[in-house]
């Protein structure tokens, strides 16, 4: 039981660990933990088919982001071998105005106006907005709960519960 | 000679004129063990000045020096001593004495009007351009001085923040001779939304002038500061750039690609209240949450007859406060009555609590449910309040239904979890011991998530899991939106209304539970037309079932019902109580 919980708490940190990163590749991994076949994702109560749909668009429409868990139960449905996990966080946006590849929506300055130079190359510091409510409700294999992750979610349902009125980003 | 007589009457009166119109007002304090009289004769031979038309005003002294420089003079000799008490001298204002000095109540009217006379309603404009030769301003005096300038622009937006009609979107200042914010800074607390800006032809050279500005008008898309001193520095660009984070157009200049821009500080997955993965399940996920939370807040025990001896129910406690800036949010939440009974598993690290405070079975259920305090949620009441979604969970041939929203504490807990606690030490090593009083058992809002698996049973449903979040009150994230026109946000509604029955779907059939309002039980659950009632969100139609039921009202005169109540059930009903002997037969069924 202590193993369990130690695994579903590590199981959900590392799925926001995933979210929060910024390189593709560092991200694809998170694809073989949903079910191939039959995955249900809901992210603010809009579906996707498919988990690679989702995190694609995760990574290319999305700012860079940084979630904490605040809290995490579970229970094993008995008989099913499968589990149901309710997670509560926060999540919070970089709002410098650039997305993941640190492109920014500035047009270059015509010539001879008293442009600057181009931002420094090389990885920008993310600006932190405020922190968004969040609640994730998961259905996994109870193979998670024994550290094994491989195609375990069946289903993820994502919805932000609160927002702060300062943040620049709308939800 | 005549003429000349008279003329010479005229400057006279024209200087004596002059002369009132320089006067200052001036007040004295401490003078409390003399007359008026001793006190302007006093203050007349110590300071050379004399102080004329005066009167007593509660404890003030109040009259008129010749001018500014006389007033100013005055303000030197405070402290001198007149009777025994160090004397006090305030300037109160200029040219008070004359009846030309505008009462409060005219300069709001004034520059009400003014206000509603640069106003452009088409052009969603106000423009406050050149204020210092509007000739209704200069005419009033309000550019007099330099302190009822500063002055007249905080009251002129205090006033405009006050008119709910007038819409503002974009706001001319051009030609202000500004040089800085100071004046024209309560702007961003009137219009914080606004998205254009004008500032040309003014007098602002340095970036400080306008960090007062930084992070506030979000949404400001374009600005104009031609002719000001700064934008010939060289950091102009990039600094506008900073300072409006949303800004698209300076100087009729392209700075931001908006596209691109409204995709970095969006999410892709816009948020909506309500997910159905089938219109079947949304219409009964909402039937059962409503029945259930109706038990829950009036008689919990009635709801052990969903559970079964395998089925599990546990609480968790989020004490993360939100941020100050989420709307209404619970700075100060006491989670006192939970906390004992919390399953939070980032929070517990001892194997035997994680046991203990999961109950399993119906006697464990019924005992926690118990524990937590007495509740009432709104769900008919503010529907717009809580948002769900529903979807299959093929492992147990049912389905999950997750609900956010929120709750009031209406009473203590029948078992007070503090007390009854199975520590054999009693309460003396607990640390809840120390400092655990009644202030810390206040009853308040708390929001919550919680999620139902449900899986259905011959003869109706169990609930296989049944987990609760409580977390500090915040508004709902998804309320913003609702209040905007709903048609973008509507989930699937059936077609087509089952009379008599609970929407048939596989497993949730009708819940066993004895005593369950069910809907439609009464007689027949309306029958609207199609085209209303796709227009219906599941929440609305489930107002419109439970008012049918209760007036017996047709389904033309239940909408109408329903809809002149602003959906709002509890204003509905009293509509109709207080209505019900002006409502023809024909409404009736």
């Amino acid at each position: 039981m202590n193993g369990q919980s130690q695994a579903a708490e590590n199981f959900v940190k590392r799925i926001f660990t995933f979210l929060d990163e910024t390189d593709s590749q560092q991200l694809a991994p998170l694809v073989q933990w949903f079910q191939p076949a039959g995955c249900k994702i809901i992210v603010n109560a809009s579906a996707f088919a498919q988990a690679a749909g989702f995190l694609e668009t995760w990574q290319r429409c999305v700012v860079q982001t940084q979630h904490v868990v605040t809290a995490v139960d579970f229970h094993v449905i008995p008989g099913t071998g499968s589990a149901v996990c309710s997670v509560n966080g926060k999540v919070r946006f970089d709002e410098s105005g650039r997305d993941k590849a640190g492109q920014d929506a500035a047009v270059p300055a015509a010539a001879g106006t008293g442009a600057t130079p181009a931002a420094p190359v090389g990885k920008h510091r993310p600006l932190w907005g405020p922190y968004f409510g969040l609640s994730l409700q998961l259905v996994v294999d109870e193979r998670a709960l024994g550290g094994d992750f491989n195609g375990v979610i069946s289903s993820f349902n994502y919805t932000m519960v609160y927002r702060p009125e300062d943040s620049l980003m709308a939800v | 000679m005549n003429n000349l007589f008279q003329n010479s009457n005229n400057v006279g009166a024209a200087a004596q004129q002059a002369v009132l119109q320089n006067r200052v007002k001036v007040g004295v304090k401490g003078w409390q063990n003399a007359t008026k009289q001793d006190l302007v004769s006093f203050v007349s031979r110590k300071t050379r000045i004399g102080i004329q038309d005066s009167y007593v005003e509660g404890n003030l002294v109040i009259g008129f020096v010749n001018s500014r420089n006389e007033a100013n003079s005055l303000l030197n000799w405070n402290g001198v001593r007149f009777a025994g008490n160090a004397l006090k001298f305030e300037i109160l204002g200029d040219n008070a004495g004359l009846g030309a000095a505008p009462g409060t109540n005219n300069t709001i009217a004034l520059l009400k009007a003014f206000l509603y006379k640069r106003y452009n309603p088409q052009a969603k404009m106000l423009d406050l351009g050149n204020l210092r030769n509007d000739p209704d301003l200069t005419a009033n005096g309000l550019f007099s001085t330099t302190s009822t300038q500063s002055k007249m622009f905080p009251a002129m937006m205090k006033l405009a923040s006050k008119e709910d009609q007038m819409v503002v979107e974009s706001v001319n200042l051009s030609n202000n001779n500004l040089k800085d914010l100071n004046m024209i800074s309560s702007l961003a607390q009137t219009y914080p939304n606004l998205k254009n800006l004008c500032l040309a032809n003014n007098q602002i050279s340095r970036f400080r002038a306008l960090e007062v500005w930084r992070n506030k008008f979000k949404d400001l898309r374009e600005l104009l500061m031609m002719n000001n001193p700064i934008t010939t520095e060289p950091l102009y660009r990039s600094e506008m750039m900073r300072l409006f984070p949303k800004l698209i157009i300076l100087d009729s200049v392209l700075l931001r690609d908006e596209s691109k821009l409204q995709q970095i500080y969006s999410m892709p997955m816009k948020l909506q209240q309500f997910f159905f993965e089938t219109s079947e399940l949304g219409q009964s996920s909402i039937d059962f949450v409503s029945n259930f939370l109706n038990l829950w807040d009036t008689n919990r025990t009635q709801l052990m007859a969903l559970y079964t001896p395998q089925s599990q129910f546990s609480v968790c406690i989020d004490s993360s406060v939100p941020s100050s800036s989420v709307p209404n949010s619970d700075q100060n939440p006491t989670f006192s009555y939970y906390l004992p009974l919390s399953r939070n598993l980032t929070k517990i690290s001892s194997e035997r609590t994680k046991q203990q405070r999961l109950a399993l079975g119906q006697e464990a259920i019924d005992k926690l449910f118990k524990s937590l305090p007495k509740t009432k949620h709104s769900l008919q009441e503010q529907p717009l309040n809580y948002s769900l979604e529903a979807f299959s969970y093929p492992q147990v041939n049912g389905f999950i239904i997750t609900l956010h929203g929120f709750f009031d504490e209406s009473g203590a807990p029948e078992i007070d979890a503090n007390k009854s606690t199975p520590n054999t030490s009693g309460n003396r090593n607990r640390r809840f011991n120390h400092g655990h009083s009644n202030s810390t058992n206040k009853l308040t809002k708390k929001s919550f998530d919680r999620t139902w698996v449900i899986v259905p049973n011959p003869g109706g449903v169990v609930v296989a899991s049944d987990m609760l979040t409580i977390r500090p009150y915040a508004d709902g994230s998804w309320l913003e939106i609702q209040a905007q026109p709903q048609a973008t946000t509507q989930p699937p509604v059936q077609a087509q209304q089952q009379p008599q029955q609970q929407p048939q779907i596989p497993g949730i059939v009708q819940t066993p539970v004895p005593n369950m309002p069910i809907q439609g039980s009464a007689g027949a659950s309306l029958l609207l037309p199609p085209e209303v009632q796709s227009k219906l969100n599941p929440v609305q139609l489930e107002l419109l079932n439970r008012l049918h039921q209760q007036t017996r009202l047709n389904a033309e005169y239940t909408y109408m019902l329903a809809d002149q109540s602003g959906w709002n059930f509890d204003v509905a009903l009293k509509g109709f109580q207080d209505s019900v002997n002006n409502i023809p037969r024909e409404a009736f069924i």
